[in-house]
């Protein structure tokens, strides 16, 4: 109720000040005015490529009433003569939360706490918190006056509203940044629709990574197309039905980095919608790929500060790609204009807002153009929003949003006079300040001086010219039309006294009365000589002459990514010992000839037809490494929901992760990207090669088979988590998790097998069943076209598992860890599952204590198809040692144990027809080592995928080498930079999680 | 029928086992009784030097003679002579920084002994906590681990370490050094990113000052209890920390940080530390010299790790023992905490792969810790008069490809080598037929 009170007497206190609106009550006389003016004699920007001299700008009631050359001005209308200064269209910020209020936190299901598995919205809502499309901007936006100056300062007119929570954000509201009632500002309530990959304040269980928050935005695109298929809703969901109220609008989708465009673009490809992106101003990084999906962005000008690199060891800790990423930050909007991109320019992102003039024109200055500027200010927005008709330019009829400028808006002195917003000026500096800048003699008592005065209009500077090399600083202020000036004229005198003269501007010239040190009253005049010399005049910015010399960008943007991502070559290697790993074994002197990315021929004294002959004498060549369970290249490994079958880590594969290049060093040349184990059913999994460079889609294996993880024991029932109270909490309840999965699985697929069967007029009555991505996941394993990898320890549970899947009729695929499947190893090979394993981890939780490092061993021999798998950045460099760990611990044959590492993988991922074993026909992954791979001296020398050397030992030697010179230049051009003056920020290290199994991570966007 | 058979066979390894009887316990070795001759073998002697077809002989738990092929032996027709022609001679390795015997399973906190609550513990002591039936003891053993610094790992000042040899029936029989070296954990001046909240840049510690200061002033402290001859009250922290003053405990710094070591060692010095030891110590070649002229060993523990940064060298940590080595460093060879440790061997391996040479490799694993742990007068290397800690190996000690530790003998006694893993190893091989060979020693 106080509040209520509170807003009615703003609001009352407001309107006599503002514009009248008719349905509000007034408490004094009426007093409406007409608010007409004509601006005359200006240099109008009518739009961003249309600039008029000479043209007068009439507006009348907040509206434009024509402009152009010759119009004539109506009488009533107060004129103003600009006297050939600029007017362009307000700028427009189309990415603010100006006005919205904070959103309340959720309360619960925190870290470490009690899961909150269902949603705590009050009200009729979805069932998940994060999904927050039935929110409205308009609804609870407030006009902020001190916030609105902020951007009317910079020149802007109208920004975008909306509120930043939530996966689905709902409608964002077009305003301007005028001080009125919110009825008055707002142009237009629902604009467009806000997405993001960003949970906000929910704190629901699911979903809790990058993944999750694709899946739960590709179910919400389903459920709200079922809900709004019937004709009555068999339930209400005011999420589901805003979602689908507001499908029509620009949908705009915060990606706030490049891989987020491209993973928020190919959601949006799956529905239908061209999403206008948010993005982080790093797209130059992968600049072909983010054109590539078609998104019009909204770019802040968030340009990094240099480090403070005075300290050496303090700057050995700066990543190479963060010191790269502050030289190049700023050219990010000219790679983007070269390369034809859409973009709009935003506020949003910047620590102060008032950085934004100077970092804009630090982007003009290294390559963008002023044209691209204005129009991503201007234009583009208003494009984008649909509401072109209404701001953006300058035409009849349009809203009354202006600026005033000195000239050229873009040039280093421009000034804003005013920014007229709705018809209503906002004055931001004296338009009609004089100008005294020129070349005076000063005549003052029998002595004259040369006085120079510069500076900007209503804000002079002067001095007393002595001779070529001698100033003396004079004081000057103005005051309206008087100035007051005090000077020392002999500066080599300090106890000569000060000359202090008031006086006032008479036509150019200035004239007044004064006193001299000595207290002497004197006459004097200031005599307008001269314009002021012109200084190096400076040319038009822009242009690529323009821009500083940067450093090249680089494939992935992290050291030792390459300049030019690394191409295929056909390749002749010479006099090997080769392991085949097929029923030829080992051959000694051969030559393995590889073409087109596969391998072509294997024999002696080959012909290189054309190929590069690399010399293998004394070394071996093996297939490549596969890795079975790597938690590599990707944003995010867990899901936290106990069935996230509907997740994907193929939906976030990173290809900027190091590791990937680092494990190309260690001989590996694909793996399987495994979801976590924090619940009984992970996600999906994706198999890549390590084709370091290359962007995420073009690192997936092609028509590889799909798998998903599961998981058992000790991770999934939260052992870990006094608090947790998710379902299951025991080994008992993981079995039911599963039977009750596939079991509904069954259902789902007899519901939708009904109703496909039914008549379409039949269907038209009938009630649609859901389509739910994790049942879909259930039933393709169920009909054998999705393949599990289970992380699994003790017996007990691996036999549950087996038991659950022959009770519905498929097979476990692999076991992946199976620490103790050694006791069971009969049985798993009755059952005809693999096993990928680690070599000897043991005593890290209680159900490892049993693990033996003979496992592979026993396993091997009992006819289980077993690989090693790392599960870990580090260990996956030396899975060709941990495989001969069996040949230490459990004397199996040293070629048995190397298949654990190649061809036994590459079988359990369903990729030995092509990859595994050096065949005619299989993929070129192959790895030449210095000694025989099995033993600790092995070195890999070159790692080969598809053909392409994606690692060469001696060409990494020389990338270290050109890295420590980049840094060394980089380093060079922060000092210089903070010489100048420039902020810094201390040098502090970046650091990457390494994943693994266990690793549960609240995913937060970026 | 078959199944019959099958249980048979079981009923039969149950009871006999390859040697005849079936091992389910480990059991300490008896006191040497035969001198032992060994002949034939390259012997890798810890001192940096390597004899091809030389002898070693011990007695009594003592090394009697090591040399080429027909050294003199005193008594020699007392002693048992073993032809290990072909085979391998290495001291036993020695593990520093370790938590042997203080942790089971680390994810499980009631088997867990090696964190005491509070940050300055110089006084709590991990012999008293060492579990001589650890489950993990013989699987070092295994890879030729015979003596091993256990130590308390938390807070600033984590406690007084223990040198153990691994066959004993209790802690007081297991006790090599007792009490060798007080563990500080040097305070990190910024703070990782927690990662699980998504961030990816560290933090400064804002307590950074103020815990130094609280070190400072426990050095200063203890220094001027020293000085007491007789204090009124016993201080039992400070009292703990005298033999750092005297030379009697070494103090192990424990910190990556390139500026952190100088800080700490130069705190250290100042109040008269005498022996000091960088355990970790991955940044320390941007300050190698500071390292060299102050003659302080570095321990490196994480050779198989990742780069800490991403500009340098792809396989960095591989390389780290050469170069430190190449620098002047003396440098310490460590499997580090954790159970991991038994692969101790193959970091070295790993280090001799990328430059380090071989001897030094070794040396690093036994002299150098010995006498960073204050024992290089007892152990560390095959000399006439230490202790005989011996490995024979078939292969290379460090390459998993052909490393097969066949015996190993402390103080001269002939420890057994099997335990529970093989145990289980045979147990499931003869379930399935398996032929194990010589597998599951």
């Amino acid at each position: 109720m106080k509040k209520l009170t509170l807003l009615l007497l703003y609001l009352v206190g407001m309107s006599g000040l503002l514009q009248a609106q008719e349905t509000f009550p007034v408490n004094d006389v009426q007093d409406v005015r007409s608010k007409a003016y004509a601006f005359t004699n200006a240099t109008v920007f009518t739009s961003s490529d249309t600039k008029v001299e000479g043209a007068t700008l009439l507006i009348r009631n907040g509206k434009i009433e024509g402009v152009g050359k010759g119009l004539s001005v109506p009488q009533g209308y107060t004129t103003v003569d600009l006297g050939g200064k600029f007017i362009y269209p307000s700028f427009i910020d189309m990415y603010t939360n100006y006005g919205m209020p904070e959103a309340e936190r959720s309360r619960g299901g925190g870290f470490g706490g009690a899961e909150q598995i269902q949603s705590n919205t009050a009200g009729a809502y979805n069932g998940n918190e994060a999904i927050k499309s039935e929110f409205n901007a308009a609804e609870v936006f407030t006009v902020n006056d001190r916030d609105a100056k902020g951007w009317r300062d910079l020149g802007f007119g109208s920004v975008l509203s909306f509120r930043s929570d939530g996966l689905a954000r709902g409608t964002s509201t077009l305003v301007t940044l005028a001080d009125n009632t919110p009825n008055q500002v707002v142009l237009d309530p629902k604009t467009a629709a806000h997405y993001s990959f960003n949970k906000g304040s929910s704190r629901q269980n699911y979903p809790s990574s990058a993944m999750g928050y694709i899946s739960l935005l590709k179910q919400t695109y389903l459920d709200a197309e079922w809900y709004g298929s019937f004709a009555v809703q068999p339930f209400t969901d005011l999420s589901l039905q805003a979602w689908n109220n507001t499908q029509s609008m620009p949908q705009i989708f915060e990606a706030n980095n490049w891989v987020n465009i491209l993973r928020a673009d190919k959601l949006g490809d799956e529905f239908g919608v061209q999403y206008i992106m948010r993005s982080g101003g790093d797209s130059y990084q992968r600049l072909d790929e983010v054109k590539a999906t078609g998104a019009s962005l909204i770019v802040p000008l968030n340009f990094p500060d240099a480090y403070n690199v005075d300290d050496p060891i303090d700057a050995y800790k700066v990543s190479l790609e963060n010191m790269k990423h502050w030289e190049l930050a700023p050219a990010n909007l000219s790679y983007l204009e070269k390369a034809g991109i859409d973009f709009a320019l935003t506020v949003d992102g910047l620590s102060k807002k008032s950085d934004f003039w100077s970092n804009l024109r630090k982007a003009i200055d290294y390559g963008l153009s002023e044209d691209a500027a204005l129009k991503a200010l201007t234009e583009v927005p208003a494009k984008l929003m649909g509401v072109a008709d209404m701001v953006g330019s300058l035409k009849e009829g349009m809203v009354a949003n202006f600026i005033i400028t000195s000239g050229n808006v873009f040039d280093e002195d421009a000034t804003i006079y005013e920014n007229w917003i709705q018809g209503k000026p906002y004055k931001l500096n004296d338009m009609v300040a004089p100008d005294l800048s020129g070349q005076y003699v000063l005549a003052l008592g029998g002595d004259s001086y040369d006085l120079e005065i510069s500076g900007k209009p209503g804000r002079p500077q002067a001095k007393i010219v002595v001779n070529d090399t001698t100033d003396v600083k004079v004081n000057l202020s103005l005051d309206e039309e008087m100035v007051s000036l005090s000077f020392n004229p002999d500066p080599k005198d300090k106890e000569g006294g000060m000359i202090s003269l008031s006086g006032w501007i008479q036509d150019k010239s200035l004239a007044g009365t004064g006193q001299m040190s000595n207290g002497a009253w004197v006459d004097w005049s200031a005599n307008y000589a001269d314009p002021l010399e012109a200084k190096g005049e400076r040319g038009g910015r822009g242009g690529s002459d323009k821009a500083p010399e940067l450093g090249e960008v680089i494939y992935p943007f992290v050291a030792y990514g390459n300049k030019e991502v690394p191409q295929q070559e056909n390749i002749l290697i010479k006099n090997a010992t080769v392991w085949t790993m097929e029923e030829a074994g080992m051959l000694e002197n051969t030559d393995v000839l590889l073409e087109n990315g596969k391998i072509t021929q294997i024999g002696k004294n080959l012909a290189a037809r054309g190929a590069r002959v690399i010399d293998g004498t004394g070394k071996h060549l093996s297939p490549g490494i596969i890795d079975e369970h790597s938690h590599i290249g990707a944003s995010s490994i867990n899901d936290r929901a106990t069935n996230s079958s509907m997740v994907r880590i193929g939906d976030v594969v990173d290809s900027e992760d190091q590791e990937i290049y680092r494990a190309l060093s260690g001989g590996v040349t694909a793996i399987q990207i495994l979801h976590g184990s924090a619940n009984p059913i992970g996600g999906q999994s994706a198999l890549i090669k390590l084709r370091w460079g290359h962007a995420p889609e073009s690192m997936k294996i092609d028509n590889a088979d799909g798998f998903i993880k599961f998981a058992l024991g000790e991770n999934v029932k939260r052992s870990r988590s006094d608090n947790s109270i998710r379902y299951p909490q025991t080994r008992m309840g993981v079995e039911q998790v599963y039977v009750d999965a596939f079991q509904s699985a069954r259902d789902y697929e007899k519901k939708w097998k009904t109703y496909n069967a039914l008549s379409a007029s039949a269907k038209a009555k009938a009630e649609k069943p859901r389509k739910d991505l994790a049942m879909e996941t259930m039933l393709e394993i169920l009909n054998k076209e999705r393949f599990i990898t289970c992380h699994s320890y003790v017996q007990s549970e691996i036999n549950m598992l087996m038991k659950v899947a022959e009770q519905f009729d498929f097979r476990i695929n692999t076991f992946t860890h199976i620490l103790e499947g050694y006791k069971v190893a009969d049985k798993m090979a009755e059952h005809g599952v693999g096993a990928s394993t680690f070599s000897d981890w043991w005593a890290y939780k209680w159900e490892v204590r049993y693990a033996i490092p003979y496992n592979s061993t026993i396993m091997m021999r009992e006819g289980v198809v077993t690989a090693v798998n790392s599960d870990n950045a580090s260990l996956m460099r030396r899975l060709n040692q941990e495989a001969a760990k069996a040949v230490k611990y459990g004397d199996l044959d040293p070629y048995e144990a190397f298949k654990m590492a190649t061809i036994n993988p590459a079988t359990l991922l369903h990729l030995d027809d092509r990859m595994g074993s050096i065949k005619v026909g299989k993929d070129a992954d192959v790895v030449l080592w210095s000694d025989n791979p099995l033993s600790i001296y092995a070195q890999a020398e070159k790692t080969i995928v598809d053909g392409t050397v994606f690692y060469d030992m001696e060409k990494d030697q020389e990338m270290k080498k050109e890295i420590r010179e980049e840094r060394a230049r980089l380093v060079q051009k922060m000092r210089d930079a903070k010489s100048k003056g420039g902020s810094t920020r201390p040098a502090r290290a970046t650091y990457r999680h390494h994943w693994e199994c266990d690793d549960v991570h609240v995913y937060e966007g970026n | 029928m078959k199944k019959f058979h099958i249980s048979f066979l079981i009923i039969i390894a149950l009871f006999l086992g390859k040697n005849g009887t079936a091992q389910t316990r480990v059991v300490p070795a008896p006191a040497q009784d035969t001198p032992i001759l060994l002949q034939g073998a390259t012997i890798h002697t810890g001192t940096g030097d390597v004899i091809e077809n030389g002898i070693v002989a011990f007695a009594d738990g003592k090394i009697t003679a090591v040399g080429p092929a027909g050294t003199s032996v005193t008594d020699q027709g007392n002693y048992e002579v073993m032809d290990v022609s072909g085979k391998h001679i290495y001291p036993g390795l020695v593990l520093t920084s370790s938590d042997l015997g203080l942790v089971e399973v680390s994810s499980v906190r009631a088997t867990a002994d090696f964190a005491e609550q509070g940050d300055i513990n110089p006084n709590v002591r991990s012999i008293v906590a060492y579990n001589t039936d650890s489950e993990l003891i013989p699987t070092f053993r295994f890879n030729g681990i015979l003596l091993a610094q256990t130590a308390p790992r938390s807070g600033v000042i984590s406690g007084s370490s223990s040198v153990v040899q691994l066959d004993a029936w209790n802690w007081e029989d297991a006790a090599y050094h007792t009490d060798d070296a007080i563990h500080m954990g040097w305070p990190n001046k910024e703070f990782s990113p927690r990662w699980w909240m998504g961030e990816t840049n560290s933090r400064p510690n804002p307590n950074y000052d103020k815990t130094v200061s609280e070190v400072d002033q426990l050095f200063t402290d203890a220094a001027a209890y020293g000085r007491i001859g007789n204090p009124d009250i016993i201080n039992l922290k400070l009292k703990a920390m005298q033999g750092l003053f005297d030379g009697s405990k070494a103090l192990f710094i424990g910190t990556n940080d390139a500026k952190a070591i100088i800080s700490a060692v130069k705190m250290a010095r100042k109040h008269g530390v005498q022996r000091i030891v960088v355990d970790g110590g991955y940044e320390a070649l941007l300050i190698k010299d500071f390292l060299v002229e102050n003659k302080i060993p570095v321990i490196l523990s994480d050779i198989h790790g990742l780069p800490s940064y991403d500009h340098e060298d792809t396989i960095f940590p591989y390389k780290m023992a050469k170069e430190f080595s190449d620098a002047g460093i003396e440098i310490i060879i460590s499997g580090g905490a954790g159970y991991a440790a038994r692969n101790m061997p193959f970091y070295a391996g790993t280090a001799v792969a990328y430059g380090l040479d071989y001897e030094e490799a070794i040396k690093a694993m036994t002299l150098n810790p010995a006498k960073a742990l204050g024992i290089a007068d007892r152990a560390g290397s095959l000399e006439t008069g230490k202790d005989a800690m011996i490995l024979i190996v078939e292969g290379d000690l460090l390459d998993m490809r052909t490393s097969k530790v066949e015996q190993a003998y402390i103080q001269g006694r002939k420890i057994q080598m099997d335990a529970r893993q093989q145990w289980l190893y045979k147990k499931y091989s003869d379930k399935y037929g398996h032929d194990t060979g010589e597998g599951g020693r």
